[in-house]
């Protein structure tokens, strides 16, 4: 565990240097934001609506957590950088160092998210107090409830997507199967919480990532109930198991197809 | 004597600028052929960047069932919107890619391949990249175009305004990335710039009001390369169609003009590299 702590911390202090980085990145987040914001106040057409339980300001606000959760672990690391290593026959290298690739790759990129999404966050909660203004029946408690969910829902993610960059192993590109996975949680998990959708529908969207990743945390920030903390942190713990088995999986069976070619 | 000099010059003219689009066209097809190298990856690129796109679908499904019109727009709108918007990008990024990492390029000292080449040096860098997975962004624009709104007529515009939205999408691109040539920061927010432009270009432009409609026409022209030609699509009228095109001369003109001034302060990095 020493040597994944160091990993950790000597890439947050790279990526301390890089800060400004950040903070021009949030242009593009403020810029998303700002649609998401004017469309939602335009389906809210009588402020005092409510549209699938959720007031104008918790859809905003719920919208501004995902897109945050979003925005700062957007990291290259569990995507281009497996898939460049993989394709580039790096990965013959880095898989005889004396740590776990996929777990290397992991703590990077918690390395990585600590510093962005604690910039993100303070931003968004910046512009969504001017913009918005405060979240109805908010406490600093709820916030600190909810973040054992918020890094449960990141780290999951980071698994994922580590899952999927896996596949080039098997081909080439995992690029586009990222894009699919994007999309199913930017279209459907950052801009609707599920009870938008019919009800039908919400069973089987509690099985995607969406639930665990986007809904949960945002869901606790945004109207915290305890019954519901209890299930999205059982629905996560459960959901990351599965990830790490799945992932391991993958990277095993994966190694075992490399060839080198030397060089 | 004199007409003739004239009449010599202007066939060398065209001859130079025919001589120039060739060798353009066949940098596109030579880029187009390396990404079909490894055809698995090709087409998987091309087929999931058009369900990529479809995802958009179920978003504008769920908010049309809470509300019947959005911002002016009924579903069949939204998706012309969203057909011109995608076919745009995917012409831009299908013929010009490397416009829109351009700030790399100057900023890494990187342009001197170009610099050397009996050719155009800004189409020699515009046409020097493809992304293979635009071909999905235009398929994707062109099916949605059948699906929800087909007619002759229509067609006939979308391919025109698909056009004018990628010239204008390139224009704006290679006029940020050309900012690079006086500020290093340029880059992050030109690309910031530009990412703008294409997000609001899939969002109705009536859910924005004041001082934001009029940013979207002039500061990030969405408005002259999807909101307008949509409206015209719906509604033709000759004038509009003349500001649209008015608009894309001049932003290419202005775009092209601060290349070549930004390129009188290039400094090379001494890299070697070679363009064959």
């Amino acid at each position: 565990m020493r040597k994944y702590a160091v990993i950790y911390r000597s890439i947050l202090m790279e990526n301390l240097q890089y800060a400004m980085n950040v903070i021009m990145g949030f242009i593009t987040y403020f810029m998303i934001v700002f649609i998401l914001m004017q469309l939602w106040n335009y389906m809210y057409s009588n402020p005092a609506d409510l549209i699938a339980g959720y007031s104008r300001q918790q859809m905003i606000w719920y919208v501004m957590i995902t897109e945050t959760i979003w925005f700062g672990t957007r990291t290259a690391t569990v995507t281009n950088q497996v898939t460049a290593d993989i394709k580039g026959g790096n990965i013959a290298y880095l898989m005889n160092k004396p740590y776990h690739y996929t777990l290397y790759i992991l703590t990077k990129y918690t390395g990585e998210w600590s510093i962005r999404l604690p910039i993100y966050a303070v931003f968004a909660a910046a512009v969504g107090v001017i913009m918005v203004g405060r979240l109805p029946d908010f406490h600093i408690i709820t916030l600190l409830a909810a973040i054992p969910s918020v890094i449960l829902g990141i780290t999951i993610q980071g698994v994922f997507k580590l899952c999927i960059s896996l596949i080039s192993f098997w081909i080439e590109d995992s690029n586009p199967f990222q894009w699919i996975y994007d999309k199913l949680i930017l279209v459907i998990g950052t801009i609707f919480p599920v009870e938008i959708f019919p009800e039908t529908l919400q069973p089987l969207l509690k099985l995607t990532p969406i639930y665990t990743v986007c809904y949960g945390p945002a869901k606790l920030l945004v109207d915290f109930q305890m019954d519901k903390y209890l299930e999205i942190l059982l629905a996560q713990v459960l959901y990351l198991g599965l990830g790490i088995l799945l992932m391991f999986f993958l990277y095993g069976k994966g190694v075992k197809k490399l060839y080198v070619n030397g060089g | 004597m004199i007409t003739k000099i004239n009449m010599s010059k202007r066939i060398n003219t065209i001859t130079t600028v025919k001589n120039q689009l060739q060798v353009c066209m066949l940098s596109v097809k030579y880029n187009i052929m390396r990404g079909m190298l490894n055809r698995v990856t090709f087409l998987t690129n091309i087929i999931f960047m058009m369900l990529n796109n479809a995802a958009f679908l179920i978003q504008w499904i769920i908010l049309f069932r809470l509300k019947e019109d959005i911002g002016g727009y009924t579903l069949r709108e939204v998706m012309l919107q969203w057909a011109l918007s995608a076919s745009s990008y995917g012409l831009a990024h299908l013929l010009f890619a490397r416009v829109f990492s351009l700030s790399e390029l100057i900023i890494n000292g990187k342009l001197d391949s170009y610099l050397v080449q009996p050719k155009n040096v800004l189409l020699g860098v515009m046409t020097s990249a493809t992304s293979t997975s635009s071909i999905g962004d235009l398929l994707y624009g062109l099916c949605i175009l059948c699906i929800f709104c087909f007619s002759f007529r229509n067609l006939l515009l979308f391919l025109l305004f698909t056009v004018t939205g990628a010239t204008i999408l390139t224009a704006y691109a290679l006029l940020m990335g050309s900012f690079s040539f006086w500020f290093v920061r340029a880059d992050m927010v030109g690309n910031n710039l530009v990412s703008s432009m294409v997000n609001f270009s899939t969002y109705p432009d009536g859910i924005f009001k004041g001082a934001v409609k009029f940013l979207l026409y002039l500061i990030i022209p969405t408005g002259m390369s999807i909101y307008l030609p949509v409206h015209l699509m719906v509604n033709f009228d000759v004038g509009q169609l003349f500001i649209v095109l008015g608009f894309m001369f001049l932003l290419l003109t202005a775009a092209i003009f601060t290349f070549y001034r930004g390129l009188r302060r290039y400094s090379s990095s001494n890299l070697m590299n070679a363009r064959t």
